[in-house]
This record gives structure tokens, C-alpha cells and sequence, in this order.
């Protein structure tokens, strides 16, 4: 027992003990077939070097010749996933040079058990002792070599040029990673070049030398497997920073109240942390799908949602996004605002959705009582508006009764005459009908003017909306000497409001702009103009004619409590702006260039 | 004589035409108008009438008809009618001689008694109008001296004063007053001093 019977097992041992350790990697990763190549490929090291192992201490050329023929074998397997591992794990190199090489090996693989000895010699005729270092005696075979060893010698070299046309074309690609795979395969073709000029001088008898092809192959073994380990290290790291991620995301999640959750389009499984299962009122084991969502969501938004969640799934919409409504398992009602994004394969096919909800519950009860507020100021500031305006409206009911009365009493003196002028009367009837419907809608435009109820959102129809204003205060005008003009837009589209308040708004428009010109001269003159902006919003100009407003006081006159008339609350404004504000619209004021102020509405229009 | 046309002016055309039916069923000549502007474009100052204006009108209101008929010298009598009268231009119209001042919904009653009053007033002036267009005529035949002598005669200047003072004897004086006298048709000179005052013949 010398020490080279200590060393090629340890040589073996060490690469199957690498090799195992990638077999184990790859049986957790089957996509990574470099983990199995390589694991070949430290296996085949490992049988070769109980193969040299049994060659040095063969005694026999017999022994000598049966066990290289068996060595063959490995060798083979070396080589092919040697090659196999390149291709596979770097997809560098030419692959019909690695395929060729291979395929000659191959060949040689059935000379070497088609010949009567081996591929290396056709006859072993001795085996000499020579001493090697550190007093060891091995043997070496003394022969006719096979000619056929050629076939193997010209598929090595065709592995050779595989492997360092991979190595130039890794290290061309440029970059850390890839010019350390090229030094790798750099190595590789070392190695390999190594042993095969190695085996090459062995087989011609030329070197008196222990055969070191194990130790050769341990290297290509060690280098691949730092490669590899680099892989594991770097895979490693990546679940510490992974983790850390979560973790930071768990944390600000916690934070901001956010469930987070992902939906499988596939298995229609949903997945939820477990801040997103208590949003949406699911026991911790229940098992939750897009249909135990739905059943959650509030019977009123329920359309609303699945609406939302089809556009997105159709990619009309980028993300799922909506507020909605969540009724708990014991009926307590909860705002939620989601936002998701939906996840698509290479396809476009959406795979699921990846999202975030939060509980705006308080938001919303805030923005409901802000809401309420608004409504009461308007509808104070509407009655007060109202009031002042009393006279006018007093008189506009005042004429249709006047024509009732003159009418009525007409119709008896017609009736009185001899004989009753009938056709006179029914004429009359006809017109007393008229007038007390007349009254009847003064009344109830006024009612609804008064009346403080919820607000309501519907189609308005702007230009009704200022010939309904205008009616009301025509008897207004007429005594300040104001005539209003009108530019209606033909096919306005309406708009989506509470008509109450976008008909206070109008009024109080119309009351400004003729208390702007009250200093003025008659003729004063008032111009309502609608029109539809090339953005598809509806646009209300009402133009004065007055002395226009101090380009300092342009906003500041809607600020609450600013009023540039004697007897103004300075609400009026304010509250006009907040209304139109609330529908989404804006309100401002210029002065016009010949003069005068304009306020402009602005409201979006309800889409085809 | 032709009876006087009462002239209906309101915006509203409700009002407008009840106001003209209540008239008309009262046996009146009514002609109805939606604006000033219109009244005035079909208004003939020689036919005797009266208005019944509404107050507040675009472009033209009540008051401001009353003062432009007041500016061109017509005396048509005017019955206001307010949905809503303020006191300031009820003031007004009344101190420009309108009839009387109404409020909306007014009563047959009140709005019959003013328009009738105004009719009658129109009636008046009609006939004063003629009484004076016959006096002018009158008048338009004396001669010069005739004239001078009618002027002394009604500041009440005896014949014999005027002769002195026009150089002459008393019996020209008496002549020219005799034929003046015949072509006026009166017979006294206290007649002739009435007759003097209507035409408005100045000392």
C-alpha cells in the first residue's frame, strides 16, 4: 500500500462527493441540466480513477488490457457531458464541433469493444515496474498500439475545438459573469488538452510516467463545481435579499393597512396575507376565489367590480383599480380600494392578478360628512339666495293669476251678455288652463329650489337647466333693466349632476352678473352662451357687461367671506365653486377684452 | 265723436290677452301691443285713446313710454299696471299726470273705473282739441287790426282807450269790434273774453 492507493480513491471520492451535491441540486431544480451534466461528469472522474487505479497496479498485460477497456467507458461519459454541460449551461460553442466530437468518441467506444483488446493497443506484451516518486513501483504496458486509437485522438480534438471556440465566444460576450464562464471553460480545454496530449505520449510509449489523467479530470471537476458553487452562493444571496424584500414590503404593507393578495386565473386560487383576509371578513383556513370575493364585495358595487375586473382581464384598462364596498360575515359594511395589476404570460394571456387593497372606510365617512356639509352650506346659501330674490319670484307667480283673474272675469261678463257668447268663454277656459299650469311650474321649480333633500346625480341637461333659471328670474331682470341673451349649443350631451345645485350655480351667476352692472347704464345687457370644448366637456359662459373685476380679486372672490358687494355674505361664490368642484367640473372668472367680467363653468360631459 | 281706443301694452302675453278680453267685454275698442316699441310704431296721435301700460318691459318700460310720449307733446292718459308697484315709481308716474297706478292681479272693478276714467279724460281732451282747433280756425280769418283790437278788448280796455292808443276814433274801434265779434260767433263780450281764454290769446 503505497500512496498513490490513498490518493486515487480520494481523488474519486472527493468527485463523487461533488457530484452528489448536484445531483441533489438537481433534483430540486430539473430545469438546470447543467447540475446533471456535471454530476455525470464527476461520476465519470470517479469511476476513471479506480479504473487508472486498477491499470498502475495491474500486473498482468491481460488485467492491464481488460480494465483500460473498461476505462473507456467513463471516459466517454466524461467527454459527452463535458460538452453536454457547456452547451446546456452556457449555450456557448459551436454544437455540431461538440456533436462531432461526441459522435467520434462514440465510434471509438464500439472499436474499443469490437477490438480483441482495446482501442489503445491491439496487443499488450508486458508490463514493466517503474518507480515513481516517494519510493512507489507502478506499471506501465509495453505493446503494438491500435491504430484505431486515432478516431478517439480525432474526436478529442474535436472536443478541444468545441471547447475553446465556447471559450472565445463567452469571452467576446463581454461582462463579469460571462468572462469568468470563459476562464472556466479555458480550464476545461486545458485539462482536457492536458490529458489527451498525456494519454496520446502514454499510448505511443513514449513517457514513463504514472498516468495522472485522474488528477488532470479532478481539476475539470473542482473548476466546474467553483462555477457552479458561484451559482449556489449567488442563489443564496438572492434569497437574503428576497427575504429582506419581503420583509420590508410585510412591514410597509403593515404599515399603510394593505392586504396584499394574487389571484391564480388558472387554479382560481387567491392567495392573501393575513391583513387582506381580515379586510375582506375570510377565517384564516377558508379557502378564498374570486367567487367568495365577489359574494363579499356590496350587492350594489358587485357590477361595478366584476365590470372593472373584465376590462382589466380584457387590457382596456391597465389596472384593476375601483373603490367598493365589503359587507362582513357580521353585516358591518366596509369601504375598500384595490388596485391590481394583471400578470400575462408571453402571450398576452393573463396568467392572474397581483394586487393591494386598504380599508378607506374613515376616508369615506369623511368625504361623506364633507359631502353633507357642502349640500347644507349649498342649500342655506340657496335659500338666502332665494329670499332675496323673493319679489321677483312673488311676481312670476303673480302673472299667470293675473291673467287668471282678468280671464275669469271676462268669461262671466261673455256669459252675462244676451246671448252668452260661448265661444268667447271657451276660449278663455283654454287660456286660464294655460296660466295655472304656468303657476304650477313656477311652484314647483321653486319648491325644488327650497326643498333640501339628497342629492341626486342625473343626465342634466345644461341649456334646460339656463331657460329654467332664466324663467325664474325673468321679472328680476326685467326690473333691473337687464336683458339676457342666449347662445345655446344645439346637440349639448348632457352632464352628470344634481340639477338643483347646477341650477343654483346658474342663478347665482345670473344675480352677479346684474349686480356687476348695476352702476351701469341701460341698456344692460347679460349673455348665457353654452358650448362643447374639442376635450368633450361641456362649457357655460355667462358674460357681463359691467366694470369687469380687479385682475387681484380674480380668484379671491370665490374664497368664503369675500364679497365686493355692500350687502353680500360672500358665500355665494364659494359655494359655487365647491359645487361644481363636487361635480368634477371647475369655475373661474376672467374679464373680458371689451370689457366686463365672464365666469366660465366647466363640467365633463356624460360620454356616448 | 269717435270713441276713444284703449291701448293695451304688456310682454307677458297671458296677461296681455286677458287684459284685453276683460276690456273688450266691457264694450271698449281695445288695441293690444307686446312692447312699446310696437305701440309706438302703429300709434296715430289723431285718433282719440288712452293706455294701459305694464311697468316693468324689456327694452322699453312704462315709465320710460310715459316719458317719451310726455317729451313729444301727447297727452294720452295712462292706467299703470305693476306686478310689483314701488312706491317711488308710482310717485312718478302720478306726478306725470298718469290716471291711476294699478297692482297686479288687479280687480275688474278698479282696472273698468280707471280705464273708464281715462277714457273719459280722453274724450275731454279730444273735445277740447277740436274746441280749440275751431277757435284757431276762427281766429285765422281776423284781420290784422282785428286782432290788436281783440287783444285790448280782453285785457278789458274801453273803446275809447284802444282808439287812443292805436290813433284812431272810437267808431273804427267799434266797427272792428262789431265784425270781429260776428266772425267769432259771440254775442257778448263776456263771450268773446271765454272764447279768448280757451284760445289762450295773450294781452
Amino acid at each position: 500500500m503505497g500512496w498513490i492507493d490513498f490518493a486515487w480513491p480520494m481523488i474519486g471520492g472527493a468527485s463523487l462527493a461533488l457530484g452528489l451535491v448536484f445531483l441533489l441540486a438537481w433534483s430540486r431544480q430539473p430545469r438546470r441540466y447543467g447540475y446533471a451534466m456535471f454530476f455525470v461528469t464527476a461520476l465519470s472522474v470517479a469511476a476513471f480513477s479506480i479504473f487508472e487505479l486498477r491499470m498502475m497496479r495491474a500486473t498482468t498485460p491481460g488485467e492491464y488490457a481488460a480494465t483500460l477497456r473498461w476505462a473507456h467507458l467513463p471516459l466517454f461519459t466524461l467527454v459527452v457531458s463535458v460538452v453536454g454541460f457547456v452547451r446546456l449551461h452556457f449555450h456557448a460553442g459551436r454544437a455540431w464541433l461538440g456533436y462531432l466530437g461526441c459522435g467520434l468518441r462514440a465510434v471509438s467506444l464500439v472499436l474499443n469493444f469490437h477490438s480483441d483488446v482495446n482501442l489503445n493497443f491491439d496487443q499488450v506484451t508486458a508490463m514493466l515496474s517503474v518507480p515513481v516518486w516517494g519510493g512507489e513501483h507502478i506499471y506501465l504496458p509495453a505493446g503494438i498500439p491500435n491504430r484505431f486509437a486515432i478516431v478517439a485522438q480525432l474526436g478529442n480534438l474535436l472536443v478541444l475545438c468545441f471547447l475553446a471556440d465556447a471559450a472565445s465566444e463567452l469571452w467576446r460576450r463581454g461582462g463579469a459573469g460571462a468572462r469568468r464562464h470563459a476562464a472556466m471553460v479555458g480550464i476545461l480545454f486545458l485539462s482536457l488538452l492536458a490529458t489527451a496530449v498525456f494519454a496520446a505520449l502514454l499510448n505511443l510509449g513514449l513517457v514513463r510516467l504514472p498516468t495522472l489523467l485522474s488528477v488532470a479530470f479532478l481539476a475539470v471537476v473542482v473548476s466546474v463545481a467553483y462555477e457552479l458553487g458561484w451559482e449556489v452562493i449567488a442563489a443564496a444571496q438572492l434569497a437574503e435579499r428576497l427575504r429582506t424584500s419581503e420583509e420590508r414590503l410585510q412591514l410597509a404593507a403593515s404599515a399603510g393597512a394593505l392586504g396584499l393578495w394574487e389571484w391564480n386565473a388558472t387554479t382560481d386560487e387567491v392567495w392573501m396575507t393575513g391583513q387582506g383576509r381580515e379586510l375582506f371578513g375570510y377565517r384564516a383556513d377558508e379557502p378564498a376565489h374570486l367567487a367568495r370575493f365577489l359574494e363579499a364585495v356590496h350587492p350594489d358595487d358587485r357590477a361595478a367590480v366584476e365590470r372593472s375586473v373584465s376590462s382589466s382581464l380584457d387590457g382596456q384598462d391597465r389596472d384593476f383599480l375601483q373603490d367598493f364596498r365589503v359587507v362582513l360575515p357580521d353585516g358591518r359594511v366596509r369601504w375598500v380600494t384595490s388596485r391590481g395589476r394583471i400578470e400575462r404570460d408571453g402571450t398576452g394571456v393573463a396568467r392572474g392578478m397581483l394586487g393591494a387593497s386598504q380599508d378607506v372606510t374613515a376616508r369615506k365617512d369623511a368625504e361623506r360628512e364633507a359631502a353633507r356639509q357642502r349640500d347644507e352650506i349649498a342649500h342655506l346659501a340657496r335659500v338666502a339666495m332665494l329670499g332675496e330674490l323673493s319679489g321677483s319670484l312673488a311676481h312670476e307667480l303673480n302673472q299667470p293669476l293675473s291673467a287668471i283673474l282678468s280671464n275669469a272675469q271676462a268669461a262671466q261678463r261673455f256669459l252675462a251678455r244676451d246671448p252668452p257668447e260661448l265661444d268667447k268663454v271657451q276660449e278663455i277656459l283654454r287660456d286660464i288652463v294655460k296660466s295655472d299650469k304656468r303657476a304650477g311650474q313656477v311652484i314647483t321649480r321653486l319648491r325644488s329650489l327650497f326643498k333640501k333633500e339628497e342629492i341626486q346625480y342625473s343626465a342634466v341637461d345644461v341649456n334646460d337647466a339656463v331657460q329654467d333659471v332664466l324663467a325664474l328670474v325673468r321679472s328680476d331682470l326685467l326690473s333691473r333693466q337687464v336683458s339676457v341673451s342666449t347662445e345655446l349649443a344645439t346637440e349639448l350631451p348632457a352632464v352628470s349632476g344634481d340639477r338643483v345645485q347646477l341650477q343654483q350655480v346658474l342663478l347665482n351667476l345670473l344675480v352677479n352678473g346684474c349686480d356687476a352692472m348695476a352702476d351701469a347704464q341701460p341698456p344692460r345687457s347679460l349673455n348665457v352662451r353654452t358650448e362643447l370644448a374639442s376635450g368633450g366637456q361641456v362649457i357655460l359662459n355667462v358674460i357681463d357687461h359691467g366694470t369687469g373685476i380687479p385682475v387681484e380679486d380674480l380668484e379671491r372672490i370665490f374664497e368664503p367671506f369675500v364679497s365686493t358687494k355692500p350687502q353680500g355674505m360672500g358665500l355665494g361664490l364659494a359655494v359655487c365653486r365647491s359645487i361644481v368642484n363636487a361635480h368634477g367640473g371647475r369655475l373661474w372668472a376672467t374679464n373680458n377684452r371689451e370689457g366686463g367680467s365672464r365666469f366660465i363653468m366647466e363640467l365633463p360631459a356624460i360620454g356616448p | 265723436m269717435q270713441p276713444a281706443t284703449v291701448y293695451v301694452v304688456d310682454d307677458d302675453p297671458e296677461v296681455l290677452a286677458a287684459t284685453e278680453r276683460l276690456l273688450v267685454s266691457a264694450g271698449m275698442a281695445v288695441s293690444a301691443f307686446a312692447s312699446s316699441l310696437a305701440f309706438l310704431d302703429s300709434y296715430d296721435a289723431r285718433t282719440p285713446g288712452c293706455l294701459v301700460l305694464d311697468l316693468a318691459m324689456p327694452d322699453l318700460t312704462g315709465l320710460d313710454l310715459q316719458r317719451l310720449l310726455g317729451e313729444r307733446g301727447e297727452m294720452l292718459p295712462i292706467v299703470f299696471l305693476t306686478g310689483r308697484g314701488d312706491i317711488r315709481s308710482c310717485a312718478l308716474a302720478m306726478k306725470k299726470g298718469a290716471v291711476d297706478f294699478l297692482t297686479k292681479p288687479v280687480d275688474q272693478t278698479d282696472l273698468l273705473a280707471a280705464v273708464s276714467r281715462a277714457v273719459e279724460r280722453a274724450a275731454a281732451q279730444q273735445r277740447e282739441r277740436a274746441d280749440r282747433a275751431r277757435i284757431e280756425n276762427a281766429l285765422a280769418v281776423l284781420t290784422a287790426r282785428e286782432r290788436e283790437v281783440l287783444t285790448q278788448v280782453v285785457a278789458g280796455r274801453l273803446n275809447k282807450q284802444i282808439a287812443a292808443d292805436l290813433g284812431t276814433r272810437e267808431k273804427t274801434i267799434k266797427f272792428h269790434r262789431g265784425n270781429l265779434m260776428k266772425k267769432l260767433g259771440v254775442r257778448s263780450v263776456a263771450e268773446l273774453v271765454r272764447l279768448a281764454q280757451r284760445a289762450r290769446v295773450e294781452a
